[in-house]
């Protein structure tokens, strides 16, 4: 007879064995990507002069932020360190900061990051990006991203709702996210949001942070970098 | 109860694979929990929005150590490994919670598993408070009961 016990045990350890290998394999092919692009053409393909930009243009040093709509980290990072960042770096002219969509973690946010390219087009971009992160809600797809959601945040900033509802319907941007998407991924190695990318526009220099740093850490790549 | 954990604790063996466990545990949670970070330096960092959950970390980690230490002292003592299983099952629950935020977990799951990889890593983000309370909840049910058997079953006198 099969003793249960025993096969109780050893599924246990099997799932702690798997779980400790999915971890060391992500966690390790992470250090593998962790290179740090040193020349500007490196930077080519991101074309990210197209994307908009918040602060000045000409910043010496460039903050790439690699997000979700939907990642609750990327939520404390906006609302943690981004702020000081923004006052203490952006504000100056010192630094200045993009935005590029990874939409991943559920159906919605493909959605979300299109509806921020919607709100660009009548110059609301950085105004929409910083609603949904304010909003955002615990639940991944619980329906607080929805298309009535999106609508509603383009309405508080007083867009116009039937230029930004054809732009969603008509999936306008749709193609430029999953261009994002694509260069966070094969560009960027991006395996989690947020990741970023610190990068001296002058040097090329470049420095890579992974997750939801402190302050203090972007304080002492940005100083290294200016 | 207190005699029982003197009893196991008195052999620093026990103390060692105690230590020993709940690093094993507590230093990969605070690293996919995103407390600590070791690239580009290391840096430690809890945000008041998280306090909570390291905090579950930590209780979980102690309790983990305390559970299957004491298990282990009882599996050598009459070789039946029933509430060893428990404690094993009663970490992993624990966790697996928050493990899938949106890290490289995460997008490995979800990568591979799709639709039903982006519903696990969302319950269990979602629920990773109350995973992990239930996780320490089976702990603690694993410690007493174990505590208690270390008098009856091994005939321990006090």
């Amino acid at each position: 007879m099969v003793d249960t016990k025993k096969i109780a045990v050893a599924g246990a350890a099997v799932v702690l064995v798997a779980i400790v290998t999915v971890f060391a394999s992500s966690y390790m092919s992470d250090f593998e990507t962790s290179r740090a692009p040193n020349t500007e053409d490196e930077f080519q393909t991101l074309e990210l002069k197209q994307a908009p930009v918040l602060g000045s243009k000409d910043a010496t040093v460039t903050i790439v932020e690699v997000g979700d709509y939907q990642c609750h980290m990327c939520k404390l990072w906006f609302e943690e360190t981004r702020p000081q960042i923004v006052e203490n770096y952006i504000e100056t002219g010192k630094v200045n900061l993009v935005f590029l969509d990874m939409p991943f973690l559920g159906s919605d946010s493909t959605p979300a990051s299109e509806a921020t390219y919607c709100a660009d087009d009548q110059g609301k971009y950085w105004e929409y990006h910083s609603m949904l992160f304010t909003y955002q809600e615990d639940e991944i797809d619980g329906g607080w991203a929805n298309a009535n959601r999106l609508q509603a945040i383009a309405f508080n900033l007083g867009l116009d709702i039937e230029q930004f509802d054809k732009c969603m319907t008509t999936d306008d941007h749709y193609s430029r996210v999953n261009y994002n998407k694509q260069v966070a991924v094969t560009e960027f190695g991006a395996k989690s949001t947020p990741t970023f990318m610190i990068i001296n526009s002058v040097s090329g220099e470049a420095q890579r942070i992974v997750g939801a740093h402190p302050y203090s850490t972007f304080e002492n790549i940005i100083d290294s970098l200016l | 109860m207190k005699n029982n954990f003197g009893t196991v604790y008195s052999n620093p063996s026990y103390i060692l694979i105690a230590i020993g466990i709940f690093f094993l545990l507590f230093v990969p949670l605070i690293i996919i929990s995103e407390f600590l970070f070791l690239e580009p330096f290391l840096v430690f960092s809890i945000y008041p929005e998280t306090a909570l959950s390291f905090s579950l970390i930590v209780i979980l980690s102690l309790f983990s150590s305390i559970a299957v230490s004491m298990n282990i002292f009882r599996v050598k003592l009459i070789k039946e490994t029933k509430k060893m299983g428990s404690s094993i099952i009663g970490t992993i629950i624990g966790a697996s919670a928050g493990a899938c935020s949106c890290g490289p977990i995460a997008f490995s799951v979800i990568a591979t598993f799709g639709t039903a990889g982006s519903i696990a890593s969302s319950f269990l983000t979602l629920y990773e408070i109350p995973i992990r309370l239930a996780s320490i909840g089976i702990l603690i049910i694993v410690i007493f009961v174990t505590t208690k058997s270390l008098s009856h079953e091994c005939k321990v006198e006090f």
